[in-house]
């Protein structure tokens, strides 16, 4: 009851914003503030969580429809440019309620939404099969990005970072665990599913086959009015096994299922938030296209075929990367590293992304023109407040951009840190030996320099106990087990003290 | 403060007392020629290379580092031409040396390494073969005897066949460029400059002709004397080849008679001798492979037994330059080129081939070129640096010159434009983009991408000024009358921490 008079209060409170809103005049700013809190009390009457079920999200929908069309009609016209940001953030926040009104049935995780964690990659395994021979690219790789950070993967080559990057714009299907952006379940793959049951069937197998074994025993064992009884209780055990076994196949089925299902329901609306950079500004251009086509290309799959604002479309995203709009007639050839890698970033940045994923946007570049690059990506991302996921090789790159740096070996994660605590206190011996090889402008260091030498065998000793991926200090992971954890610990103590 | 020039491409300053140059490269201009015309890839460039040290070469792409390493190889394209310039090595001028002389050159005194390793391994064919065919090859004893003994005169001639096409060459170019000229002069119609172009002509196309009769009937005796050696060296490679076979064969007799019983011990001893009397002849493939396993030791390969079989595919990136490497050194040059070796791998596997390099060079007392755009590479192996933009060098000087005390515009643009681990400041991009070297700038060639350009950058081009005994540097801020600049904040601030650390070090 309590709760009805709670909901029929705020829905009087709703229409009362709006009736105030409709009444009075008001500037843009103070309007969207209005119109956010007609939003908020307006979505608090639903009486269930909102994203769970369809009826909640038919309601948002009608209420940011609502929303968005109380701001449009009360806001001063001609707009100006303050005003129309305001309506474009409605706008979109329309966009995503209408998208998840479609995506209904898929995944949904609420709490990354409420710690804007923009992207969470989980336990993501990639095999790559070729004949009997099985490379397994990303072993189990785990992170989250959150709104606005720049998050950077470090490693050397062929240790699994580029493929992490593929997987999340979904060039691979991932062979294994999870990846949701804003709360969704983008892609997902079952192989951890489909081993586990048929591991969990031959383990039963095997349980019902000693239990068996235990009652034949038992038999030989007893007198022969004792049999009845004997058997009928190992059977039970069998019968409970066999229960068991049924009702976890039913349960990684369903799973399997809703994997699959999220797979086939993935929003390409939502998939065209992400955007790439490839490293090789040479291969990623089509040559027999114009800077225009391959451009709008991305447009066209989005749906949008006008004419004219592609174009316009186009002239933004040209400026936005330092070049002139003129040179959308020309092909690729004509232009220089730096500018190819440019015309590869305006083509991420049309389709207005919210997440970028840089594969080593500057490794292909000469040095003189990689600090452009850098400067123009920097700039980008402020102004668009982008987040973004940068994989390089070069750690004093990453160093420069990134929040927070991840360290990849052989398809692992073995270190996650801000950028600033994994250069003052790098504990796995693999990010020493990365950042001991780094070379300095600077001929007295370098003359000096120790480079370290990892070596897996002789720096672990993994066969008393596995290493898990551990938080040693707040915010700062590394893969160890019992005994390096203790180890690491002290270490930090000690550097610690040395900086002191 | 005041600065003394020196005449930059003719000379290169003073020459430190205890070095002995191997190489010395004087005012080198190379042009391209292409449908557009001639791009001028080098534009005099000097330098030294002093022995048992390293001159590091840094640039951005077409600055023309390359090329200067190429013609230093000679593996210059066809459409190449060396303008003006000399490439001077043990004596003599390798621009000026014919192909057949080069084959003594290339490969066994000077190496070279390239920048992407699996394109210069061949993709079906072994290690060890890729590693031993050099060997191979060049192993006919017999052959390299007679080819030894008519050597003076073979070159001679061929070296004259070379002047003599080359005379025929810069004819041409010469001709042609009047042509053009009588072109733009019968545009604005004026007679007397035609005429006086047409009778250029005639004179250089009539000098060209005199130079040419001389220098052909010199090939003419050059043959004839070639003819005379050639005859001598066959019947003395004869005499040789039947000594070989007459002690073989006296050998042979000798062991059967010894050992007519026991056949089966005669035929173990026959192996042997027969293995004897091949190493003899030529080059045997057990002595190849021995050597080459010793050297894919040397350059660090591990169970170099079963890598020795493999094909190139089933190494990684660093094993591989490792590889090339090894052929590199299987002739034990005396300077080695390295054209960006690791520009394509990454940091952990570019440390490790750094290393090799320098421990080679140390154990083998090679002079390395080493060419790259990688300032932090530079700091680890140089020596002296040279760096280069657009076709020219603009400074010169040890590591510790360059990187504490640099002078010119473009050298404090590199500096402040790569990122350093210790700091997070905003970089400091170059803006713009190199000159098309089609239409080379008048003067300073940086100075349209400089912010401390001046008024005279743009007319005429700076002199080499001399800073001290090892560092010079071409920039007309050097100049007592121009206004005083300091380097960015960025490089001066990066400079003093440097040299604050290193104290603290000590």
């Amino acid at each position: 009851m309590e709760k009805i008079e709670l909901i029929k209060e705020n829905l009087d409170k709703a229409s009362s914003i709006k009736d105030i809103i409709n009444s009075s005049t008001l500037d843009a700013a103070s309007l969207f503030d209005k119109v956010n809190e007609y939003k908020d009390i307006a979505l608090s009457a639903f009486p269930l969580p909102i994203n769970d079920s369809k009826e909640g999200r038919k309601y948002r929908v009608k209420i940011e429809k609502e929303a968005y069309n109380l701001f449009k009609n009360n806001v001063n016209k001609p707009l100006d440019e303050t005003s129309s940001s305001y309506l474009d953030k409605l706008a979109s926040t329309l966009r995503f309620a209408k998208q998840s009104l479609s995506l209904y049935g898929v995944t949904y995780d609420q709490s990354l939404v409420d710690n804007h964690i923009i992207l969470d990659v989980r336990h993501l395994k990639e095999f790559f099969r070729a004949g009997d021979y099985k490379t397994k690219a990303v072993h189990d790789v785990s992170f989250s990005i959150k709104e606005g950070e720049c998050f950077g993967l470090v490693g050397e080559s062929g240790c699994g970072k580029t493929t992490t990057g593929r997987c999340v714009i979904g060039l691979y299907p991932p062979t294994s665990g999870a990846i949701y952006y804003r709360g969704f379940r983008l892609a997902a793959g079952s192989r951890w599913n489909e081993k586990e049951i048929k591991w969990s069937k031959i383990h039963v197998k095997e349980e019902i086959k000693n239990i068996t074994q235990e009652m034949n025993n038992a038999l030989s064992d007893a007198n022969e009015s004792e049999y009845p009884a004997i058997k009928e209780h190992y059977q039970k055990l069998i019968d409970e096994r066999k229960a068991y076994i049924k009702e976890h196949v039913a349960e990684q089925k369903a799973l399997i299922k809703q994997i699959k299902f999220d797979n086939r329901h993935s929003n390409p609306r939502l998939r065209n938030e992400i955007q790439m950079i490839f490293q090789d500004p040479i291969d990623s251009l089509d040559p027999r296209m114009t800077v225009e086509d391959i451009i709008t290309e991305g447009l066209h799959i989005q749906g949008s075929y006008n004419k004219e604002k592609n174009r316009k479309a186009v002239e933004d995203a040209l400026k936005k990367v330092g070049l002139i709009p003129e040179y959308a007639s020309r092909y690729p050839h004509e232009f220089s590293g730096g500018q190819r890698q440019r015309i590869g970033i305006a083509r991420a940045l049309v389709m207005n992304p919210k997440l970028l994923i840089c594969d080593e946007p500057i490794s292909a570049l000469d040095v003189s023109i990689r600090a452009q690059v850098l400067n123009l990506l920097n700039q980008v991302k402020e102004e668009m407040g982008l987040t973004m996921l940068f994989i390089a090789h070069d750690l004093s790159v990453v160093k420069y951009f990134c929040n927070r740096i991840a360290v990849m070996y052989f398809g692992n994660m073995v270190e996650l840190a801000s950028s600033d605590e994994l250069f003052k206190h790098p504990l796995h011996p693999y990010t020493k030996a990365l950042l001991s090889a780094i070379p300095k402008p600077d001929p007295l260091s370098e003359k000096s320099r120790v480079r370290q030498v990892y070596n897996p065998a002789s720096s672990h000793d993994y066969f008393t106990q596995k290493p898990t991926f551990r938080e040693i200090l707040p915010g700062h992971f590394v893969l160890c087990n019992d005994a390096e954890e203790a180890k690491y610990k002290e270490e930090i103590a000690k550097l610690d003290k040395e900086a002191k | 403060m005041k600065y003394q020039s020196i005449n930059y491409p003719f000379e290169t300053g003073d020459k430190p007392i205890d070095k002995e140059a191997v190489l010395s490269v004087r005012n080198l201009a190379i042009s391209f020629k292409t449908d557009a015309g001639y791009v001028r890839a080098v534009r005099g460039v000097s330098f030294d290379l002093y022995k048992g040290e390293t001159l590091c070469i840094v640039g951005e792409s077409g600055s023309g580092k390359s090329v200067t390493n190429k013609t230093i190889m000679g593996i210059l394209p066809k459409t190449a031409h060396i303008d003006s310039g000399s490439v001077i090595y043990e004596g003599e001028d390798l621009t000026k040396v014919s192909e057949e002389e080069f084959h003594k050159i290339r490969g066994t005194k000077i190496g070279m390494i390239f920048q992407d390793p699996l394109s210069s391994l061949n993709p079906i064919m072994k290690i060890g073969k890729q590693i031993t065919e050099v060997m191979i090859t060049n192993g006919n004893h017999l052959k390299n005897y007679y080819n030894d003994l008519i050597n003076e005169e073979f070159i001679a001639y061929k070296n004259d066949q070379r002047i003599l096409q080359l005379e025929k060459e810069t004819c041409h170019r010469k001709v042609a460029d009047l042509k053009k000229q009588i072109t733009a002069a019968k545009k604005e119609k004026d007679a007397s400059k035609i005429e006086e172009f047409n009778a250029s002509i005639l004179s250089i196309k009539n000098e060209s002709k005199e130079k040419r009769a001389q220098i052909i009937s010199k090939i003419k005796e050059d043959k004839t004397a070639l003819n005379v050696a050639s005859k001598e060296a066959k019947k003395k490679v004869a005499e040789k080849r039947k000594g070989i076979y007459d002690a073989h064969f006296a050998n042979l007799k000798s062991l059967f008679n010894e050992h007519k019983s026991n056949l089966k011990k005669f035929y173990d001893l026959f192996l042997i001798e027969h293995r004897r009397f091949l190493s003899e002849i030529r080059v045997t493939h057990k002595e190849a492979k021995d050597k080459a396993l010793k050297i894919m030791a040397e350059v660090g390969i591990p169970e170099p037994e079963r890598r020795f079989k493999q094909y190139p595919f089933e190494f990684s990136g660093g094993m591989r330059q490792r590889i090339v490497i090894a052929i590199a050194l299987t002739a034990s040059p005396d300077v080695l080129i390295c054209d960006e070796p690791t520009t394509a791998l990454d940091v952990t596997i570019q440390a490790q081939i750094l290393e090799l390099i320098n421990d080679l060079k140390a154990k083998r007392n090679m002079s390395v070129i080493f060419i790259t755009h990688d300032l932090g590479v530079v700091a680890n192996m140089a020596d002296r640096v040279a760096v280069m933009y657009a076709g020219k060098i603009v400074e010169y000087g040890t590591s510790n010159d360059v990187f504490y005390d640099p002078r010119h515009p473009y050298t404090w643009a590199l500096l402040s434009s790569i990122p350093d681990i210790d700091s997070k400041e905003k970089l400091e991009a170059i803006p713009g983009t190199p000159p098309n070297m089609l239409f080379p700038p008048v003067g300073d060639a940086f100075a349209s991408r400089s912010k401390y350009a001046l008024g005279i950058d743009f007319k005429e081009e700076p002199p080499m000024f001399k800073v001290s005994s090892t560092h010079y540097c071409a920039s007309w801020l050097l100049d007592e009358r121009s206004p005083k600049a300091t380097m960015p904040k960025i490089v001066s601030t990066r400079i003093a921490n440097n040299l604050a650390h290193a104290k603290e070090g000590k």
